[in-house]
């Protein structure tokens, strides 16, 4: 009976381990090309996403739901569902945000014009050469889901930061690490791109 | 059809009426019940003549005067962190990588950091020990001296100190025992208003001291007086 057993536990062993994806390192520059490809040749996209924000010296987890638009060449948006209702349009440099049903008051952020969503994109027209200066990155690749590593050379809030895409580029997570423990995941689902967005469905 | 304008205009009045004068609720709680540590998210929005500012994050505070609050970005990285500490306060802006530290009476009097004077009294918000249930009365308080109740059903409705700071208590509900004011909304005499929408919370739980310490590694620590600069 024992005997048994062990051939059960082998043979479970020798089932298992060919089934395993395991992560291979890839070239960060290949990862980073895949990522922008994919938004190079997206219009706009919606997308459902959960997020979760960790503090290091908390137990409880906040868990967020909401939904996020895009729409070339420039509006993001994103609106997160009660109980933590709250709404932010980022339209080219200019951040609009509201908290619960909207009526409260707006906050207002003008971004220097370098961070503009449209300057972002417009550099994503173009292929990608060389990996961007200030970071070091790494990627590895599971099955058909890539791991970009991000972090920044020069000490800062963020230690660093990590997203998971699929081939055609399509984002499934994004964690940000900071650097005092604290961590913050966004899950993406039912993303949907080139779906024919308007401005009507990008209003704050 | 002038039955039916009266009829509409009595239902209208009455509607706002009832908005405008939302009583809380007859809760049953025991007298004594007091919060002596809360953790809870938040949604907060500030309203100034200068600027607004919304966001979500966390509330915690042990009783009498210890508070840690964070304010979240919208892709949920600290955007701000709050300690205060009895009479020291410490405001950390983690992207700016910079802290600023001090006594409260030395901050500084620019718009959006005065409500952190108040934060203790607007926190002592107890049941109130009284045989009328409700009317406005006037009494000590430990924070600002003297100041105003008005209390519905044991509870406080709303404050106001001298210098004309108010503070409104609503959406009350019994969370472990003890009745928590869910909404509460800050105005000074200026009408700059801080709303706070607790979520969430948990009430009279051990808190470990880490949560009130101030983590201020690889930060540049600065005076409160540098905030006008800010």
């Amino acid at each position: 009976m024992r005997k048994l057993s062990i051939t059960f536990l082998i043979l479970g062993i020798c089932l298992a381990f060919p089934l395993a994806s395991h992560a291979r390192p890839v070239a960060a520059l290949e990862a980073l090309e895949i990522l922008r490809k994919g938004f190079a040749e997206t219009d706009d996209f919606t997308a459902e996403i959960t997020q979760e924000k960790q503090l290091s010296i908390m137990k409880r987890v906040m868990k967020t739901q909401g939904i996020v638009r895009f729409k070339k060449p420039d509006l993001f948006m994103m609106e997160i569902k009660p109980p933590y209702a709250s709404r932010l349009l980022l339209r080219d440099n200019i951040i609009e945000q509201s908290a619960g049903d909207g009526k409260g008051p707006k906050n207002r952020i003008i971004l220097p014009p370098e961070q503009s969503l449209k300057q972002w994109f417009d550099k994503l027209a173009a292929p990608v050469t060389k990996l961007p200066e200030g970071v070091s990155l790494k990627a590895d690749k599971t099955a058909s889901v890539y791991t970009l590593q991000i972090t920044p050379i020069k000490r800062g809030q963020v230690r660093d930061l990590l997203i998971s895409f699929h081939n055609d580029g399509t984002i499934r997570r994004i964690v940000i690490n900071e650097q005092n423990g604290d961590r913050s995941t966004l899950s993406f689902r039912k993303f949907k791109r080139n779906t024919g967005l308007t401005e009507r469905d990008m209003l704050l | 059809m002038h039955i039916f304008k009266l009829i509409m205009i009595l239902v209208l009045t009455a509607l706002l009426a009832s908005c405008a004068t939302q009583r809380a609720p007859v809760l049953n709680f025991k007298p004594d019940a007091v919060i002596e540590t809360l953790s809870a998210g938040i949604s907060m929005s500030m309203q100034t003549a200068e600027h607004g500012m919304a966001g979500n994050g966390y509330l915690v505070y042990r009783r009498p005067d210890q508070v840690h609050m964070i304010l979240l970005s919208p892709f949920g990285t600290t955007l701000f962190q709050a300690y205060i500490l009895g009479s020291k306060i410490t405001l950390v802006y983690p992207a700016q990588g910079v802290a600023y530290a001090g006594q409260i009476d030395q901050l500084p009097d620019t718009a959006g950091t005065q409500g952190w004077r108040l934060m203790r009294w607007v926190m002592d918000a107890d049941p109130v020990k009284t045989t009328v249930a409700d009317g406005t009365f006037e009494r000590a308080s430990p924070a600002v001296g003297r100041e105003t109740i008005t209390v519905q059903n044991g509870l406080i409705t709303e404050k106001s100190a001298p210098g004309g700071n108010q503070v409104y208590y609503g959406d009350y509900a019994v969370v472990g025992g003890v009745p928590l004011a869910a909404l509460i909304e800050m105005r000074n005499s200026k009408d700059e208003r801080i709303r706070l929408k607790i979520q969430e919370p948990e009430v009279n739980l051990p808190l470990d001291n880490a949560v009130m310490t101030p983590r201020l590694e690889g930060l540049r620590i600065l005076p409160l007086s540098e905030l006008e600069q800010k």
